[in-house]
């Protein structure tokens, strides 16, 4: 039944390649069912399109130069699986791989934890204060910061954290904040707090209400706000570029950019670090891409 | 749980702490670090407007804030258009539109860093994929040093940069076209709107939700490109992609000139709080008549 309406709909929406059809009557179920398999076709086409640049950078990767020049864009002759023995060891890829998911993990957590807790009054209790504050973290949406970055990164200095984890997880945490209090607080308002009042009939304080129950109702939210936290900070360079100074802390992005730099690399040396430094995420979206969806809609349908 | 405010203060405590003090304190720095004259580290003394005086006499300056304003306008507008096609196509294919949108997602996982240099890659001169495509279709009198010409240069960045946030602004779009409830769209096709023009009156009106999202998201990140012209052109050549964020780390991190490119960064924030004022104003409004 579903599949029936959305076959009709399909028909209606689908306006581009088909025209002409349109003109002779879409009566016949059989035109129907041509136009949309034509449709379907045209969008895996596109799709195709799209990724073809990623496929590219894998196929070349594994080319020595020689046959990549000789052929562009066929398939390799032989796979120089040696392109990424040198790349890997040309970079440093464990450590900065290991680098990235502590910088990235603790930033991560710091961020839910602190962002639900400030949420939760935020949601239940409307007060002008409560909505200045809100306020306050809206404003910190549209700080772009690079408006920030050379402050901050004097302020780290003076706190003697500069080439040190601490300063990159506390800039990425403080500068993500205001989305993820913004997310748990929308999506607080859209749950009842009667879980709440019981277990404060049970006695409960403000921080056990807030493990055993509050953290809990946001875990389908706080899903999508570590996966989306997770893509921004793994793949961010420009925190780690001014923060950190040493070989062995980078990040693997910054690993990417130190060790292509200012060289100039052949497709065979630059494309396997470019592919390592990619691959990790790409493997996560794949398995949880349903919750990276759900953290690309957020923003839609909330006030 | 009725939470006392005395709770409420403290629970709202270390977010409130952590964002004031390391994204709320550096921005009110940055307005007065940029009316002195530090250099590096050491903190310079008060000049006023001085700094501001001279950014606008800089070509560097001028030629990123040209190519920041033009960079925006083009990819919001060719982004969120693309993106809005591709959308309605998705929603109009049913059968193939998870794996279509997987694979469209794909280029947004990869980090700036990895996209700058793959299309770096694509772009090259001599042998480059996308000149030998071009060649492949005999269309000779196209292929051309697409990052080194100064007339191509920041077109090509946008290009690059739009390939990457196609997915993600189609999958927001057809989020929202996912939610409108399916008896609007049959009732509209019974009153007889269909193609061009339902798209026109109802769907265009219903999706403005997702347009105001998505409008603010690539304003807000075009506004702050660095990655992509920091790594493919390194502002070049001449001064064709320079932008202002380029500019602040240049200035800032290479010439340690901290107020000077602490200016720059004012004039960012400046630009940022219009548009985003602008857009919010606008596309709100908007979907209040709607």
């Amino acid at each position: 039944m579903t599949t029936l309406i959305d076959e009709t709909r399909a028909e209606q929406q689908d306006n581009r390649p088909n025209r002409l059809a349109g003109k002779w009557g879409a009566g016949t179920n059989r035109r129907r069912t041509v136009r949309s398999r034509l449709s379907s076709l045209g969008l895996l086409l596109v799709t195709l399109l799209l990724v073809a640049p990623i496929l590219l950078m894998v196929k070349v990767s594994l080319q020595s130069d020689a046959d990549a020049t000789a052929h562009p864009l066929g398939l390799p002759t032989h796979l120089a699986w040696s392109n990424y023995t040198s790349a890997v060891s040309a970079m440093n890829y464990g450590r900065s791989v290991f680098n990235t998911v502590v910088i990235t993990g603790c930033s991560a957590v710091l961020v839910l934890i602190a962002g639900s807790l400030c949420a939760w009054p935020l949601a239940r209790l409307t007060r002008a204060w409560t909505k200045v504050v809100y306020q306050f973290f809206v404003a910190g949406l549209t700080i772009p910061v690079f408006v920030m970055i050379t402050p901050l990164y004097i302020l780290m200095r003076n706190l003697h954290l500069l080439n040190t984890f601490t300063s990159v997880i506390l800039s990425e945490a403080a500068v993500s904040l205001p989305f993820a209090v913004l997310f748990f607080t929308s999506f607080l308002r859209s749950v009842p707090a009667e879980l709440e009042e019981a277990a404060a009939i049970d006695g409960a304080g403000p921080l056990r209400t807030y493990w055993h129950v509050v953290l809990p109702l946001l875990r389908p939210a706080s899903a999508t706000l570590i996966i989306t936290l997770t893509l921004a900070i793994w793949n961010d360079l420009i925190i780690p570029l001014v923060m950190l100074s040493s070989d062995d802390k980078q990040t693997i992005t910054l690993d990417v950019y130190n060790t292509i730099g200012a060289h100039t690399y052949s497709a065979s040396q630059l494309l396997p670090a470019v592919v390592l430094g990619t691959a990790p995420l790409l493997v996560v979206f794949v398995i949880l891409q349903r919750h990276i969806v759900a953290g690309i809609s957020a923003g839609v349908g909330k006030d | 749980m009725k939470l006392t405010s005395r709770s409420a203060v403290l629970l709202m405590l270390p977010a409130t702490l952590l964002y004031a003090l390391f994204v709320i304190y550096p921005t009110v720095q940055a307005v007065q670090l940029s009316l002195t004259d530090a250099h590096g580290l050491r903190g310079g003394s008060f000049i006023g407007l001085a700094n501001y005086r001279a950014l606008l006499h800089d070509p560097q300056v001028t030629a990123a804030l040209k190519n920041t304003l033009i960079y925006t306008v083009v990819v919001v507008v060719v982004q969120n258009a693309l993106g809005l096609a591709v959308a309605a196509w998705l929603f109009s294919a049913p059968k193939v539109r998870s794996i279509a949108r997987t694979g469209m997602l794909l280029p947004a996982m990869m980090a700036l860093v990895a996209v700058s240099y793959l299309w770096q890659f694509i772009y090259s001169p001599i042998g480059g994929p996308l000149n030998t495509v071009l060649g492949g279709l005999g269309l000779h009198s196209l292929e051309q040093s697409w990052l080194g010409n100064p007339s191509t240069a920041l077109m090509a960045i946008a290009g690059s940069y739009m390939w990457m946030y196609l997915g993600y602004t189609a999958t927001i779009f057809l989020s929202n076209y996912l939610a409108i409830p399916k008896s609007v769209l049959e009732a509209a096709s019974l009153d007889g709107a269909t193609g061009w023009r339902r798209f026109r009156y109802i769907d265009w009106r219903l999706l403005a939700p997702s347009l105001t999202v998505n409008v603010t998201l690539s304003t807000i990140g075009s506004l702050r490109v660095f990655d992509l012209p920091f790594i493919m052109t390194n502002g070049g050549p001449g001064n064709s992609t320079q932008t202002l964020s380029f500019v602040i780390y240049s200035d800032g991190f290479q010439n340690f000139q901290f107020a000077y490119a602490t200016a720059v960064a004012v004039l960012l924030l400046v630009i940022t709080v219009i548009a985003s004022i602008l857009v919010t104003t606008v596309l709100r409004r908007r979907e209040v008549a709607a």
